[in-house]
């Protein structure tokens, strides 16, 4: 039987804010456990929870970035449940009222249209803490810097139909929330997480399957990875004529497979209700109108610009905004050279290519866009070839030195030296006599290999424009 | 100087005068409690080399003349408020050495004002009850008989020593019914007049700080001292305009008291006398009378408690063994979480606790947690039509009068003991609770609730209104 795939997405976005969201505690990322930590994150006694505006300015811009309708009154709740990660023994969530709803956020289907993604509820909690799991398995540790840190969970309705569609969702949620600079974004760290929920139903069913919930995706590798694996599963369960049991999935890196949590008849019941510690959050609709209206701008815009102002072809500018710390990294380059069109091949080639290999963005690296200028502007001075351009840069990129260090350290300076290209040249041309023969014969096409063979002998380091000039003068001899 | 019939301001007159040093006076007020407790058993600790050096402090203050409005008075603080120099307890047996890391605003307040903190009053577990009977160290004993519970440590502290102050906790009665049973004044301020910051409460939305004195000058400076905006309790916003209110009662016909007719019938012959005579005293100082009438009091107790027991069930979760308290040996997590909760909750909270997770359970939400969110507004409408025809209102704090000590009373009878209490908690209304009387040996008091941020007003009534009480006789 043929099914229709049936997804939606739970994605849970830690805001980028100078304090957790109800206490004065730094909201950053740090490797020591328990820095960031106070009586009120640690849920003291006594002591009372005090909402941090700049979160809800965030959440607000997140809602409105999401096309969501904005709730001038909201509240926080109480999720009651325990776990040594949740201080309080509860969490504090927007239960009964998000902030935003009924949002969308638009991608391309797999047929290539455009389509409309439902958000149902954009809403704002704090973040739990940390375990850390003594590798004896005797005991466990908690970190608690993580704990209070401000998060959105941005829920879609069940609108995706695919592996494909599920991850140009969670590109372009990304995209925007990074646009926006709400958050960073960044699923390694754990700034962005999502759930998975995922049933099958027959082709042209209107009801919903059963579904499970896949959790513990780290990257969007892994989001479609274990969407697929599941779509495999539930198929064969239900080609058996099974039914497919509704339980939480853990995605697990290692198989490559889901494995079982916990069962949805032994799922919580949270007892929500909302907290009598805190005031509603109250907006203005000037206040919204505002935010509204100071929106940054997004992807497109911003790709746009790049095509009608600075000439860039569509593709590029398409591939340089696909992220805001990308699109940042090239506009910064640009600020100490101008050949744009040679910023944006070697941005979106070798660059690109370095920081995928690292896992990394484009903030994260050290090797910077004066560096990269540093890197182009030794090609245009002849200093070195583009071929040994891509090693520099892989180089740099990956010890940490300037260009300029890895050029002079490792000797790549470019031969552009006469005699002692001219001496090569003689070298070649005394090994390959045949080639040399057929050159003078008229095939011309064969000063490619003698080129190559120069090359070769010096390591890839002669300035290649001379050695053409220099073999075609001796040649013609 | 004589102690008899002091009062907190006439204390801290003195030690700004230089007329007598803090520290002397501290030295006595600790014999005078150590002996008190020995007897009563009021305190869970005595801050006796810390109410000293801040004794020395305030005299040094005021030789390089500074003038602090509370200089030198001796202050009890109730062990379910965060103070750091000695252990709170919350009266739980796995907190007798947690020390706070940091100082209930209140306290901060009050030291900042000069006051000495004597030491940590004795109270229920979790603050459950309005007997102390739940207390892991016994119950407080009632200075006008000591075989009889005092219902307020904090307020037999003062009625043995005039002069001292009480800072007390109130959520469904606890403060003010203490107060009667002793017979002195027990303020529960509006919502938002002081910061609930480090005041340990089961009940987010009824655990209020209040005071009580046994002069009703005292009531008044100590609120202006406590009180204020902090923006660590966001309930406190609303105080921002209300900031050093004065009540001056200059024409007392001017102001009405109403009461409510059909509650006072149902009284027991002594209350109802009390109340008697209280509405003639009233009638006396020269105040308007308004009968009326208050259909919804039984009604307000039973959500009260749904709310607050829904309420503790949640508050109490962070008692979980991880970070604070006496955690027990465990296996695993769950007998962690076991043993440790086990340690930490006394009956009533373990009771409250598991109420409350039924109460807000699927398919108990709708039917029990929703309905007393409806009656808490209902309750709320009436007691703000009601205000709407009389300035104050007075009623009865207490059911019964206080238990024996040995008696073990049923949970749900002590629920009830709240029914004048509670219903004004969950209007969100302050409350003087003011002594009005005896019945046979023992004080009874009545409580007069006024409109958020009437509490200036309410002590200036109360000061006219209340009897005055002699020393318990046992004490003197």
């Amino acid at each position: 039987m043929d099914y229709e795939v049936v997804i939606g997405l739970e994605v849970h976005v830690e805001l980028h804010t100078e304090s957790k969201l109800f206490c004065s505690c730094p909201n950053h990322f740090t490797a020591e456990p328990n820095i960031n930590i106070c009586p009120v994150c640690l849920g003291f006694p006594g002591a009372l929870p005090q909402m941090n505006r700049e979160a809800v300015s965030k959440a607000l811009i997140a809602s409105l970035a999401l096309n969501c309708e904005v709730a001038l009154f909201s509240y926080f709740d109480r999720k009651n449940y325990f776990y040594p990660d949740m201080p309080k023994g509860y969490q504090i969530s927007q239960y009964y009222v998000p902030i935003g709803s009924k949002g969308y956020l638009e991608i391309e289907d797999d047929g290539g249209h455009l389509k409309k993604v439902l958000i149902g509820r954009v809403h704002m909690e704090e973040d739990a803490g940390k375990l850390v799991h003594a590798v004896s398995g005797e005991y466990s540790m908690v970190d608690y810097n993580r704990a209070g840190v401000p998060l959105v969970e941005i829920v879609t309705d069940p609108d995706l139909r695919s592996p494909g569609e599920a991850c140009r969702y969670l590109e372009q949620l990304k995209s925007i929330l990074q646009y926006a600079m709400v958050s960073d974004c960044k699923m390694e760290e754990g700034s962005l997480r999502c759930d998975a929920n995922i049933s099958l139903r027959p082709l042209g069913s209107k009801s919903l399957g059963s579904k499970t919930e896949l959790k513990n995706m780290n990257s969007f590798r892994a989001v479609e990875r274990s969407l697929e694996h599941e779509i495999k599963r539930q198929k064969d369960i239900l080609n058996c004529g099974k039914k497919v049991e509704s339980q939480t999935l853990r995605w697990d890196e290692e198989s490559q497979a889901t494995i079982a949590m916990r069962g949805k008849l032994q799922a919580h019941d949270y007892r929500c209700f909302t907290d009598p510690e805190l005031a509603p959050v109250e907006l203005s609709s000037a206040e919204v109108e505002k935010a509204r209206k100071n929106l940054p701008e997004m992807a497109e815009a911003r790709a746009a610009r790049f095509v009608s102002r600075l000439g860039l072809p569509e593709y590029d500018a398409r591939v340089l905004t696909a992220s805001r710390v990308m699109a940042d990294y090239f506009e910064s380059c640009l600020e100490f050279y101008n050949n744009t069109k040679a910023v944006s091949n070697w941005v979106m080639g070798e660059f690109a290519a370095q920081l995928n290999n690292a896992g990394i963005e484009a903030d994260q690296c050290t090797f910077g866009p004066e560096h990269l200028v540093e890197l182009l502007k030794m090609i245009d001075e002849k200093i070195i070839s583009g071929k040994i351009a891509k090693d520099v840069l892989a180089k740099a990129f990956q010890t940490g030195r300037t260009p300029r260090q890895v050029v002079e350290e490792e000797g790549l300076l470019q031969i552009s030296n006469h005699s002692e290209l001219e001496a090569i040249i003689g070298k070649v041309i005394k090994e390959n006599p045949a080639s040399v023969e057929n050159y003078r014969g008229g095939k011309t096409k064969v000063i490619g290999f003698l080129v190559g063979q120069v090359m070769k002998e010096t390591g890839g380091k002669a300035n290649p424009q001379l050695v053409n000039e220099l073999l075609l003068e001796k040649l013609v001899e | 100087m004589e102690t008899e019939r002091m009062t907190a301001c006439r204390i801290a007159e003195a030690v700004n005068r230089a007329e007598v040093s803090a520290y002397r006076l501290v030295e006595k007020i600790l014999d005078r409690c150590n002996h008190l407790n020995a007897n009563l058993n009021l305190f869970v600790s005595i801050a006796g080399s810390e109410a000293l050096e801040q004794a020395n402090k305030v005299d040094g203050m005021v030789k390089n003349g500074r003038s602090l409005p509370l200089a030198g008075v001796p202050v009890v603080v109730k062990d379910d408020f965060c103070y750091s120099a000695k252990p709170t307890t919350y009266g739980s047996p796995a907190f007798k050495n947690f020390s706070s890391p940091f100082n209930a605003a209140a306290v901060d307040k009050l030291l900042d004002a000069g006051a000495v903190i004597i030491g940590k009053t004795n109270l229920d577990g979790m603050s459950m009850g309005s007997t102390t009977a739940f207390s892991p160290n016994g119950p407080t004993r009632n200075p006008w008989d000591v075989n009889l519970v005092a219902g307020s440590a904090g307020a037999a502290a003062v009625v043995s020593e005039p002069g001292l102050i009480a800072l007390e906790s109130d959520s469904g009665g606890a403060l003010r019914q203490g107060a009667s049973h002793c017979g002195v004044l027990g303020l529960r301020p509006s919502i938002g007049r002081v910061s609930r910051y480090g005041l340990n409460v089961f009940s987010s939305s009824f655990g209020q700080a209040g005071i009580i004195a046994s002069a009703a000058t005292d009531l008044s400076v100590v609120l202006k001292v406590i009180s204020g905006f902090d923006y660590r309790d966001a309930s406190t916003a609303l105080c921002n305009s209300t900031a050093d209110q004065v009540a001056d009662i200059t024409k007392p016909e001017q102001i009405t008291i109403g009461w409510p007719e059909n509650l006072i019938d149902n009284l027991d012959s002594d209350q109802h006398n009390i109340f008697g005579q209280a509405l003639e005293n009233i009638q006396v100082k020269g105040f308007k009378l308004a009968k009326l009438s208050i259909s919804y009091f039984p009604e307000a107790l039973r959500a009260y408690h749904v709310i607050a027991c829904a309420e503790a069930s949640s508050n109490l979760s962070r008692y979980d063994g991880v970070r604070f308290g006496q955690a027990a040996l465990a296996e695993n997590l769950e007998e962690l979480y076991f043993k440790s909760r086990r340690l930490t909750f006394g009956p009533e909270a373990r009771r409250r606790s598991i109420f409350g997770t039924f109460l807000l359970s699927k398919g108990n939400f709708d039917l029990y947690y929703r309905q007393a969110l409806k009656v808490w507004k209902l309750v709320r409408q009436e007691f703000s039509a009601v205000l709407d025809q009389c300035d104050l209102l007075l009623l009865p704090v207490v059911k019964n009068l206080p238990y024996p000590v040995a008696e073990q009373v049923d949970f749900l009878e002590l629920y009830e003991g709240d029914l004048f209490c509670a219903p004004v908690s969950l209007a969100g209304l302050p409350a003087v609770s003011i002594p009005a009387g005896k019945a046979d040996h023992l004080p009874l008091g009545l409580q007069l609730v006024g409109p958020p941020f009437s509490d200036e007003l309410l002590i200036e009534a109360a000061s006219r209104i209340m009897t005055n009480m002699t020393m318990p006789p046992g004490v003197s």
